[in-house]
């Protein structure tokens, strides 16, 4: 049962907060490197508005990054799964790009685009665009032929089979690419403000590491983790709408 | 048991085939699947074609429908040459049923309708009432992934015939079926051909399938695709299994048991 | 399309944007100060090759990860290979594991700080942490991708477990070990120059942000490059072994 399941992993994450408080009292813990519960509290009593609104400014430059990243992703994979001469083209070149770490194109960024969010939306873009665009590209590759064929024997028009036949057919492994994309543009996005910002989740990360106070590090990479859970969920949520409306087989 | 049909297109003929060739390739490379295929199908008719693989029966029935242009040569579909798909004259069907995932039966038989922007109010009783003939009524809202391999088949059928065709293809659709299910659907399709009066153009590798369902069987041979020989089948109808182990059954079997083997090599 | 084809396209096209990189910079079409010619790119990095400084940095950058990679590459596929063995452990602990691979490690950057500092043991321990549970899955990847029916077919001839796991295990399982090894080094060189650009005394990683900062955009493009073309040859050097290897195999 699904609620059974739920107080089971709630009674879990109250005994792992209950140990790691009291380990901290005890003093078995460096409170430096592992904070406790009490002290994050306590951070976000004392600087819950800022990080709060550090937030809103992240999940903004996320969003942005997003609205990028899945367009211009899916976009790609679309045209080149029904191309086939430019994935081959551009295949070979995309995962060899994938060995690149990203994070070494960010000083560029900054230089060229400023501490402001658009370094940072432009960093989780590209953190993020990859996955989206490789696996949209395998789903619409992937899809089996003969469904066009049917459909081209029923009369459908060219439009009519990308959009009605081809698309929800290529649909699952453009959302698992969206799932992988997403999570990397939230990291990339918190990760370039904590290297280089002005404002955001990662920026107040960076300011009191530098200060020591750990309860306030620990209370925003919490909203960091909190902010990846948000994203997951609304594509979870996506998805769930769309293949509520398939059989069993159209989800491998 | 008559030789080859002639070339003329009858009245009361609804698809001829005039010289219909197809070459794949070109130079040394081309792979001649089909050369000079002349016959024609009187509507009504239950028409089989048979032949060993490779023999390029398939391709056949996918220019037939106009899915695939012929190299030379021509088809004429109720008097006019096929330039491309037309649904509302001949409606194909395939060995997989490819039914939409997403789709329940029902939305499955009706997606040609959907297609055309047909009203829900028009395009769901017609949907309703082929299900019924396939005898799905009840399973009108299951998913594709809930269906058996046969049901999916009878959906398939229903499908084919929403747009109302004159001609129904069938390109071996019951080959991925066992044995037993392919004889029930096989009746079951007799049963619906009845009722409706469409043409059957039905491909099959399989020689008893072929009879049996058959008014006229086409036997193709190989290397290069064509047409071999045609027969008619005498046998009355409805068909019932027990025709399989008649005499004349048998010896009709047999021939062209033969002549396929003598194609073979 | 042949092979030959699709290859003479990409090179054009890499060529293409190399000469219009150049062009554009040299002409003024884009700021010279932002994006430097590609040419004097390379002379700077000739240069700075030479240059003792620069090479010690380099040594440290590469010291780390290969320190890291000698560290996660046999303690996690080994950790890995254990659980793939051992299906009941593997249940017990598949949740646990699935859910540490969820969470993005990179951003607990500042706690390694808090407990490590920042010299070449947080660089260390963080590459390994973040490389640590893909060398896992892939360990376990590995041992379950051994067909059982081999090794019982072995066992039957009186084959010692030594000349199973050689003979057998590691055969089966070489295509898996290559794609964990290139899997590792993605993941510790991309842990290695983010803690390296976050705070460290040496490093490439630390030198190309510093560059960014000061605006030194010839020894940043200079680094960006360097690092692009290493880490693009050593991916596809692993790859091109995995092909090779793939089809001296065949239909294993």
């Amino acid at each position: 049962m699904r609620v059974r399941r739920l107080t089971v992993r709630l009674a879990i994450l109250l005994l792992v907060l209950a140990v790691w408080e009291s380990a901290y009292r005890a003093g078995l813990l460096s409170p430096i490197i592992f904070a406790a519960p009490s002290l994050i509290l306590s951070a976000a009593v004392k600087d819950g508005w800022t990080f709060l609104s550090a937030f809103r400014v992240t999940m903004f430059e996320i969003a942005m990054a997003i609205l990028i990243a899945w367009s211009v992703g899916i976009a790609f994979g679309v045209v080149a799964g029904v191309w086939p001469i430019l994935a081959r083209i551009c295949a070979p070149i995309l995962s060899a790009l994938i060995a690149v770490p990203l994070v070494v194109l960010y000083p560029v960024l900054l230089a060229w685009l400023g501490l402001g969010p658009t370094s940072k939306i432009v960093f989780g873009t590209i953190s993020g665009i990859f996955p989206i665009a490789l696996n949209t590209l395998v789903g619409v590759q992937s899809i089996d032929r003969g469904y066009a064929v049917m459909a081209a024997a029923m009369g459908a028009s060219r439009r009519q089979i990308m959009f009605q036949v081809m698309a929800p057919l290529a649909l699952p492994a453009i959302v698992s690419g969206l799932r992988l994309g997403t999570a990397l543009i939230v990291i990339g996005v918190v990760l370039s403000e904590m290297l280089a910002s002005t404002d955001g989740i990662g920026f107040w990360i960076s300011y009191h590491r530098g200060i020591f106070n750990t309860g306030q590090v620990y209370l925003g990479i919490l909203l960091a983790l909190v902010a990846a859970g948000i994203a997951n969920a609304a594509l979870s949520l996506i998805e769930r709408a769309y293949s509520h409306r398939t059989g069993d087989d159209a989800n491998p | 048991m008559s030789i080859a049909a002639s070339a003329r297109p009858e009245k009361g003929d609804i698809i001829t085939a005039e010289h219909v060739s197809k070459v794949f390739g070109s130079g040394t490379q081309a792979l001649r699947a089909l050369v000079d295929v002349t016959f024609s199908v009187r509507e009504g008719q239950f028409v089989t074609i048979v032949g060993p693989s490779g023999c390029g029966k398939s391709t056949l029935l996918l220019i037939l429908a106009g899915l695939v242009p012929a190299s030379s040569g021509r088809v004429l579909v109720d008097g006019q040459p096929v330039s491309g798909p037309s649904p509302e004259k001949i409606s194909v069907m395939f060995q997989d049923a490819w039914l939409l995932p997403w789709k329940t039966a029902i939305e499955n038989v009706e997606f040609p309708l959907t297609l055309r922007k047909v009203p829900a109010a028009v395009r769901r009783p017609r949907a309703m009432s082929l299900l019924d003939l396939v005898g799905l009524a009840r399973s009108a809202d299951r998913y594709p992934g809930e269906l058996s391999g046969g049901m999916k088949q009878r959906v398939a059928i229903a499908r084919c015939l929403v747009q109302e065709p004159r001609v129904l293809l069938m390109d071996e659709p019951f080959a991925a079926l066992d044995e037993q299910n392919r004889t029930r659907m096989g009746n079951e399709l007799l049963r619906i051909w009845e009722r409706t009066g469409r043409t059957v153009v039905f491909v099959t590798h399989g020689l008893t399938e072929a009879i049996y369902l058959a008014d006229r069987v086409f036997v193709m041979g190989v290397r290069p695709g064509r047409i071999i020989e045609s027969f008619s089948v005498e046998l009355p109808r409805p068909r019932s299994i027990d025709m399989i182990g008649s005499e004349s059954f048998g010896r009709l079997r047999n021939r062209i048991w033969h002549l396929i083997g003598e194609e073979r090599g | 399309m042949t092979a030959w084809l699709v290859r003479g396209v990409q090179l054009v096209l890499l060529a293409s944007l190399a000469g219009l990189w150049e062009t554009a910079s040299r002409l003024g079409w884009v700021d010279p100060k932002l994006l430097p010619p590609l040419t004097q790119i390379v002379g700077v990095l000739f240069t700075l090759l030479q240059d003792d400084r620069f090479r010690g940095d380099l040594l440290i950058t590469l010291g780390e990860i290969a320190a890291a990679l000698a560290v996660v590459g046999p303690l996690g596929f080994a950790a890995g290979f254990f659980l793939g063995e051992h299906r009941a452990l593997y249940r017990a602990l598949s949740p646990a594991l699935h859910l540490l691979l969820a969470i993005p490690k990179s951003i607990f950057l500042p706690i390694f700080i808090f407990a490590f500092g920042i010299g070449f043991l947080q660089k260390l321990v963080f590459a390994v942490t973040l490389a640590f549970f893909i060398v896992v899955l892939n360990g376990i990847a590995a041992a379950q991708s051994v067909p059982a029916g081999l090794v019982t077919a072995a066992r039957s001839f009186g084959a010692t477990r030594g000349q199973i796991y050689l003979r057998i295990y590691l055969p089966a399982m070489e295509p898996l070990i290559l794609e964990g090894l290139r899997m590792a080094l993605i993941f510790t060189i991309t842990g290695v120059l983010l803690a390296e650009m976050y705070g460290a005394p040496r490093g490439i990683g630390r030198l190309i942000f510093a560059w960014g900062e000061m605006f030194r955009m010839p020894e940043l493009f200079a680094g960006v490059l360097l690092i692009v073309a290493v880490t693009i040859a050593a991916n596809e050097l692993i790859r091109f072994i995995e092909d090779i290897r793939r089809s001296r195999r065949r239909g294993f």
